[in-house]
């Protein structure tokens, strides 16, 4: 009770200097607010990019585990399959614990071709009952978000993709085939055999764009793929998990590596890259027959993070250098502060105050003031981001667009990026203020007090 | 009669630039429990180095000090500062409050830095002090609301709620009206009458100077005379 006491007092005398100070204490507070602010937003952009890609990976490509196959007849044929798809799903049911969903999807890469265009997609083959969550996440485009004259409104209907060969396409991909619901796509690849092949398909709807990786994917079903590259009904190209809980893939996958061993499947070693990365490698690899490559989610977009990673070096070390002029000002501020207050500090010292207590005096002014200033400019960054996020603001260059991986400003900002922002902020000005609190601290309490 | 303050050959030198300036040459000097002694002399006499060698702010240059029997060369700063926590109180000629705390807690804040008290006992101790000084009526008024005599009271209140031996104060009517002067000069020595509590002040106002007990007289740094007023007196009676 007594140290909590002295410790109010403590804050107290701090605040009052503050206060005393008000136009030094309102330009640093404003400094520090802004650097925070723009800490925040730094975040916000990092972290709803790898939000926005983690949404796009486990809509498009991946669940958040994902079981595949490599089947080689001989040591140079590849091909990406799971011979016996209703085993391998056996295993996982059995042993995956927590998982919202399993399905089988069929993966394939294809030429798309209109009668205007041709582009180059990876082609999913699902089985939209089974699709829950990609039904779900999968928004439609209104008709005007791809065709010029287009309606106002959303036409066509995901459960389509139940009928036999159809297709779902995305609005980027439906402006370059210039193809709207109800039409049709030829898609034309090679077998894993070598031989030519192609299958028509309608379009039964036009989702929103998932950012740029939405332009190399499109969803047939599964028929469709098996039809494409002449495959047997029993074999499947990967299982994708669903989670209740994200943080778990790693065990889960560790899991599953284990009771697929038991069941006597031999297994690549885990590879933290996507699936269709490994290609080269297994091809060259001296072996016959099916192996299984297990991933998490992390691991199918790696080739993507460092987006993520350059972000947030940039934000870093722009951060730093602002952290690093205001830490300079915070240091100036405590050196006046210090010099004004020398004869009081003497004072205090002549009492009985302790060394310590000294420098836990300017501490606590520099944490409140941190501390103050921090949350106010975390609290702006948090309401600017969610202001960014909510007028959904399209992104005006295609660079920008590949970098984000996004057509529009999407800022995410949690409870983390406002702590972590305010308790850096906070450590930096504790710190920066450490040294003149330290030379006060030292200060012989006759010269203070006569000074 | 027990001493409390001894100073043995304490030389005190400043550096002035090129040149050192020698604020106490050869000083011996004992105080004793219960004294109201006045360090007297005129400016640059040494007045207050004398005080703040006593008070453990500042070292000799050589000689010894003794307060409360502990050689004050032998101690780090954290001893030094208990030291002045527990046995010294302060009272300065510009009073020294701290602007930020009010009446109250000015002189609370010695009991927060001592610890070992419960909030009750702080609140007891401290609401005595200060009805001792007759400000209860400003108990939460701050140092700026406050007249000249009214912070030295508080000053006084806060030298004294540590119940410390030796009290210090640094010209402490030099900044009063000589009516206030005497006022306050009246309580110390109340006070010292009451808890035989030892004060040392430096002073030159001959009002004070008459009250003391004991009259140290200083000169260019040196001990040149003691007096004892018979008349005033103080708690041990006179050496």
């Amino acid at each position: 009770m007594n140290s909590i006491n002295r410790f109010l007092i403590i804050v107290r005398i701090a605040a009052r200097n503050l206060v005393q100070a008000p136009r030094r204490t309102l330009w640093l507070a404003l400094a520090i607010a802004m650097v925070t602010a723009l800490l925040v937003l730094f975040q916000g952009i990092s972290e709803g990019t790898r939000g926005h890609l983690l949404r796009s990976a486990t809509t498009l490509s991946a669940g958040h585990v994902n079981v595949s196959g490599f089947y080689k007849t001989t040591p140079t044929d590849v091909t990406p399959l799971i011979e016996d798809g209703a085993r391998a799903r056996r295993i996982v049911e059995e042993n995956t614990t927590g998982a919202v969903q399993i399905v089988d999807r069929q993966r394939g890469f294809a030429s798309l071709i209109t009668a205007g265009a041709t582009m180059q997609a990876g082609v999913a083959g699902v089985d939209i009952e089974d699709e829950t969550i990609l039904a779900d996440v999968l928004q439609l485009a209104e008709e005007s978000e791809y065709v010029d004259d287009g309606r106002q409104e959303v036409v066509g209907d995901i459960q389509g993709l139940s009928r036999p060969n159809t297709a779902v396409i995305f609005a980027g991909q439906a402006r370059r085939l210039d193809a709207r619901v109800g039409d049709t796509i030829t898609l034309r690849t090679q077998t894993f055999r070598g031989q030519a092949n192609t299958v028509d398909v309608t379009v039964v709807a036009v989702a929103q764009d998932i950012g740029l990786l939405s332009n190399f994917a499109i969803f047939v079903p599964s028929r469709v793929v098996l039809d494409l590259y002449d495959l047997s009904d029993q074999t499947t190209g990967a299982l994708l998990i669903y989670l209740e809980d994200i943080d778990r893939s790693e065990e889960v996958m560790d899991t599953l590596r284990a009771a697929f061993l038991s069941e006597d499947y031999t297994l690549l070693e885990h590879q933290p890259e996507p699936f269709f990365a490994k290609f080269e490698t297994v091809s060259g690899e001296d072996w016959t027959g099916q192996r299984l490559d297990l991933t998490t989610w992390e691991d199918e977009i790696s080739f993507l993070t460092w987006i993520v990673t350059a972000l947030d070096t940039i934000a870093f070390l722009l951060i730093g250098i602002l952290a690093i002029i205001i830490a300079v000002g915070m240091m100036n501020t405590m050196w006046i502060s210090v010099r004004e207050r020398t004869p009081e500090l003497g004072t205090v010292r002549a009492i009985g105050m302790t060394r310590t207590g000294v420098l836990l005096l300017f501490a606590v002014e520099a944490f409140l003031l941190g501390l103050a200033a921090s949350l106010a400019g975390a609290a702006l960054g948090t309401a600017v981001a969610a202001a960014i996020t909510a007028a959904q603001i399209p992104i005006p260059s295609d660079a920008v667009r590949a970098i984000l991986l996004n057509d529009i400003f999407v800022l995410v900002v949690g409870l983390k990026q406002v702590l972590g922002a305010v308790i850096a902020m906070t450590l930096v000005m504790g710190l920066a203020a450490f040294f003149p609190a330290w030379r006060a601290s030292r200060m012989q309490p006759v010269e203070a007090i006569h000074r | 009669m027990k001493p409390v303050v001894e100073l043995a050959s304490v030389d005190k030198d400043y550096p002035l630039g090129k040149v050192t300036v020698k604020a106490l040459r050869n000083v011996d000097l004992t105080f004793y429990r219960g004294e109201f002694t006045t360090v007297a002399g005129p400016s640059g006499s040494g007045k207050t180095t004398l005080l703040n060698l006593v008070g453990c702010i500042d070292v000799p240059t050589s000689g010894e000090v003794r307060v409360d029997g502990q050689l004050t060369s032998e101690l780090g700063d954290r001893d030094l500062t208990r030291l002045r926590l527990e046995k010294l109180g302060f009272i300065f000629q510009a009073f020294n409050l701290i602007a930020a705390l009010d009446l109250y807690q000015n002189v609370e804040f010695p009991l927060l830095l001592q610890g070992g008290m419960t909030r009750k006992e702080r609140r007891t101790r401290v609401l005595e002090m200060i009805e001792r000084v007759d400000l209860t009526p400003q108990l939460r008024q701050r140092p700026n609301e406050l007249s000249g005599g009214q912070r030295q009271r508080v000053a006084i209140a806060r030298a004294l709620v540590t119940r410390p031996r030796i009290v210090l104060a640094d010209e402490p009517t030099a900044n009063l009206d000589s009516e206030t002067g005497r006022t306050i000069i009246d309580l110390m020595k109340e006070i010292n009458e009451d808890q035989e509590t030892t004060f040392i002040f430096s002073t030159h106002d001959p009002m004070v100077i008459e009250r003391a007990g004991r009259i140290v007289h200083l000169r260019d740094g040196q001990l040149v005379d003691e007096d004892t007023n018979s008349d005033s007196g103080d708690a041990r009676g006179a050496p």
